[in-house]
């Protein structure tokens, strides 16, 4: 608009105020006004469709817009829109979709999904989200674990049983891991022995006549075989630890540099004990889940 | 128009300028203070070793001191700053009581500073842009009805016929924040001596009251008082009567009216009954076209003097402002109507929305006023005009780059969240759509140091302006020393 053509026409409403300050007194802009009509009618429609208005004790319910939707066990509701019952709506239509997949995994037996390349193409998209979402806070994104604390996923040792279905019963119902502290129990030379043992039996050069004394400590006095047994390689059914295969998920001796920080590492352990925790995931994930993520579990030690 | 620095010695100046000139300082000093906190934790989002384990500034305690100061100190300082500069020279009238407005003054300064404090040692009242505790709440309280005294009978010792629009909005302003204030802030303390209090509203009304207080400090203490700045610094500047008085008529009775609906939309997706967010968002769309005629009557005041643009770094600001506005007024609309809301909320997108209102409005606005103000304060021009041009470029730059890095990590976010693989299950893991925000949020941390620095330049510039003053006051004044002595 250009301001010569206006200002002979137009004229201020007459009042000046602070000197100079006037107010032209244009019309309104009819684009303007128009467009306003328009988000008039724009809210009134929106306004009829869904629920909005009050009215006593109840409110306006919205027309043409009614939402039909099951729940999982199998109850079907027609109501008016709302958030709820649009949320009902679309879970429904997911759990449709993934219907043919989940009866798929719940009738296979876990080689049965390994073997089929579609049913693991499916538990593999579920439980990459399954896992980083409710695992890797512990066990890391790529199941590596964290030596002195979670579990390494990958290296095919298992202190509670590797096998499907005791992966399955680790998840269902968790883990309780306890290993007693031995320091008021045993002296410092007797930890101090025991553990030039340990670190022998996977092969660490140590002082033989001090493994020789601390394997008397292992089997005698300190008692270590009541969990660990005679040959040193854990027992499953109490999540002791194999201590002949190298693997050291909480002493962490393949991280000390010398042979005096791997020692100090293992009597630190012996010393002071450790109890570690698995939480039981049946109240938060279904069976399906779980049995989706103990066939992704087990494969990501098995590739390895 | 010159103050004069001793009481009594010459003639009282006939406007109270003196408070203008105190708001105004401490506008600037909050602002400084508070973009940097912002700064500061859009670098913790992006880095977050920057929390160093020190309780005291980690992201959670620091982002209410952020938002405090910014909307309260800044915003705030020099709303009161422009409204009481306004409403004398519009009424032509010396402001009512100067005791009450330094205790305005007062108030609010110990009340903003108080309130960052608080919130550092971790304590809060935990209602979105009024953490306050409840004696800070009191302390506001009075501020505030001090500053509605004082506002109502400067009005009534006007010596003009008509009350300029620009009162209008200032008077709707300190009225709405006034019931907002109270009612959002109903609450029982602990104890006597306990800053801890529990809210007089339970659960989901709880939730209602607050964001009809936040929709609302959006809508009159962020829009509708700016627009009154942005009535009178306008047309003042660029020598031209406003565009309609029709128009600012209509779209301010519309504009009261309609905010006061609409904070419903901040809980689409909650357990609000639905009926009361569909109404939210129907009064949001209603909206736009109203917050669209002060834009368009300021864009329309401004135009016909658009040749001014390119040696006026004022109007820079305030085109700026106005675009701002009128940009985000739309936004907020869309963003209100429960299907964009789906992907939109608890996204960045939010946060970028706010900071086009928040930086391309109000901080443009206030910008472009201070410095058409600062100079007749003090009774010189501003030490550096180049220095206007680099804040101007700097703000404007620092905006852009700050919405469109958090567009894209909103809507990113947002659609990273609902995907699904083809076999309908989730495609990212949550900790993928967080480690897609950090790009965005390096980008946006930029943003907002440009921003900050701009910012500062303005302090910088100001405070020179005041030095140089003062140095030309003493000058004058020698000079006529030395014809008395002569004489």
């Amino acid at each position: 608009m250009s301001s010569e053509k206006n200002k002979p026409t137009v004229q201020t409403t007459g009042h000046a105020w602070d000197g100079d300050l006037q107010e032209y007194n244009n019309p309104l802009p009819m684009w303007w006004l128009w467009t306003f009509y328009a988000s008039a009618i724009f809210a009134l429609v929106y306004w009829v469709l869904y629920p909005a208005w009050p009215i006593g004790d109840s409110y306006t319910k919205g027309m043409m817009n009614e939402i039909t939707y099951t729940t999982s066990d199998g109850k079907t509701t027609t109501t008016h829109w709302n958030t709820r019952a649009l949320f009902l709506k679309e879970m429904q239509e997911a759990r449709e979709s993934q219907k043919q997949y989940l009866e798929d995994i719940n009738a296979s037996t876990f080689e049965q999904i390994a073997s089929d390349e579609g049913k693991s193409a499916f538990a593999y998209s579920s439980a990459k989200v399954l896992f980083a979402d409710n695992c890797a806070a512990c066990h890391q994104a790529g199941g590596n674990g964290v030596v002195g604390y979670y579990p390494n996923l990958l290296d095919d040792a298992w202190l509670w049983g590797g096998s499907y279905s005791k992966i399955q019963e680790s998840i269902t119902n968790g883990r309780n891991g306890s290993m007693p502290g031995f320091k008021t129990s045993l002296t410092t030379k007797q930890v101090s022995d025991v553990s030039d043992y340990v670190l022998s039996l996977s092969g660490n050069s140590v002082d033989a006549s001090a493994a020789k004394r601390g394997k008397a400590v292992f089997t005698g006095q300190g008692g270590c075989v009541a969990c660990h047994g005679a040959d040193a390689k854990g027992q499953t059914f109490m999540g002791s630890a194999n201590l002949t295969d190298k693997i050291w998920t909480i002493a962490d001796v393949d991280g000390a540099d010398t042979a005096e920080a791997k020692k100090a590492a293992v009597m630190n352990l012996i010393n002071n004990g450790k109890t570690r925790q698995m939480p039981a995931w049946k109240e938060r994930l279904s069976a399906t889940e779980i049995k989706i993520l103990t066939f992704y579990v087990k494969q990501l030690s098995a590739s390895k | 128009m010159v103050a004069s620095s001793a009481p009594g010695s010459s003639p009282v100046e006939q406007y109270n300028y003196d408070i203008v000139r105190k708001f105004t300082i401490m506008a600037l000093v909050w602002g400084v203070l508070g973009m940097s906190a912002g700064v500061w934790i859009a670098s913790e989002l992006a880095w977050p070793f920057l929390n160093f384990d020190i309780a005291e500034i980690t992201f959670g305690r620091l982002r209410p001191v952020h938002t405090t100061l910014v909307i309260f100190g800044f915003g705030g300082s020099a709303l009161f700053a422009t409204s009481y500069y306004i409403v004398q020279r519009t009424c032509q009238t010396r402001l009512f009581s100067d005791g009450a407005a330094n205790f305005t003054f007062w108030g609010w300064q110990i009340a903003i500073g108080s309130a960052a404090i608080s919130y550092m040692l971790g304590y809060t009242q935990a209602r979105e842009y009024a953490e306050m505790v409840w004696p800070i709440d009191l302390l506001i309280t009075v501020t505030w009805v001090t500053y509605l005294v004082i506002y109502v009978m400067t009005l009534r010792r006007r010596s003009q016929p008509h009350i300029y629009v620009a009162n209008w909005f200032f008077i709707a302003f300190i009225l709405a924040t006034a019931l907002l204030h109270v009612f959002n802030n109903m609450a029982v303390p602990v104890h006597m001596f306990s800053l801890e209090s529990y809210s007089l509203h339970a659960g989901v009304q709880d939730a209602m009251t607050q964001w009809w207080y936040g929709h609302n400090a959006v809508g009159f203490f962020l829009t509708a008082a700016f627009l009154g700045m942005m009535y009178y610094f306008i047309p003042k500047q660029v020598g031209r009567p406003v565009y309609s008085y029709r128009l600012s008529i209509i779209h301010f009775w519309a504009l009261i009216f309609l905010y006061m609906w609409v904070g419903g939309h901040h809980l689409h997706w909650t357990a609000l009954p639905d009926w009361t967010s569909t109404l939210a968002a129907g009064f949001s769309i209603l909206l736009l076209m109203p917050s669209w005629g002060g834009m368009i009557n300021g864009i329309m005041t401004l135009s016909g003097a658009w040749d001014k643009l390119r040696t006026d770094p004022i109007i820079r600001f305030m085109v700026v402002s106005l675009s701002f506005y009128g940009m985000s007024t739309f936004e907020g609309p869309l963003m209100s109507l429960k299907s964009v809301n789906a992907l939109s909320h608890y996204t960045d997108w939010t946060i970028g929305h706010v900071h086009s209102g928040a930086l391309g409005w109000v901080a443009m606005i206030s910008f472009g006023s201070f410095y058409h103000l600062i100079p007749r304060l003090w009774g010189t021009k501003m030490y550096s005009e180049r220095l206007i041009f680099a804040h101007f470029w700097l703000a404007t730059i620092g905006i852009v780059v700050y919405i469109s890095a958090l567009w894209v990590a909103g809507i990113g976010q947002g659609l990273l969240l609902r995907a699904f693989d083809e076999y309908g299950n989730l495609a990212y893991t949550f900790i993928e759509t967080v480690s897609f925000l950090h790009q965005p949020y390096v980008i946006r941390a930029f943003g907002g140091a440009l921003f900050l620095t701009g910012t500062i330049l303005m302090g910088y510039n100001t405070l020179m302006t005041i030095i140089k003053s003062k140095k030309e006051q003493a000058e004058i004044e020698a000079k006529i020393a030395a014809k008395l002595a002569n004489a």
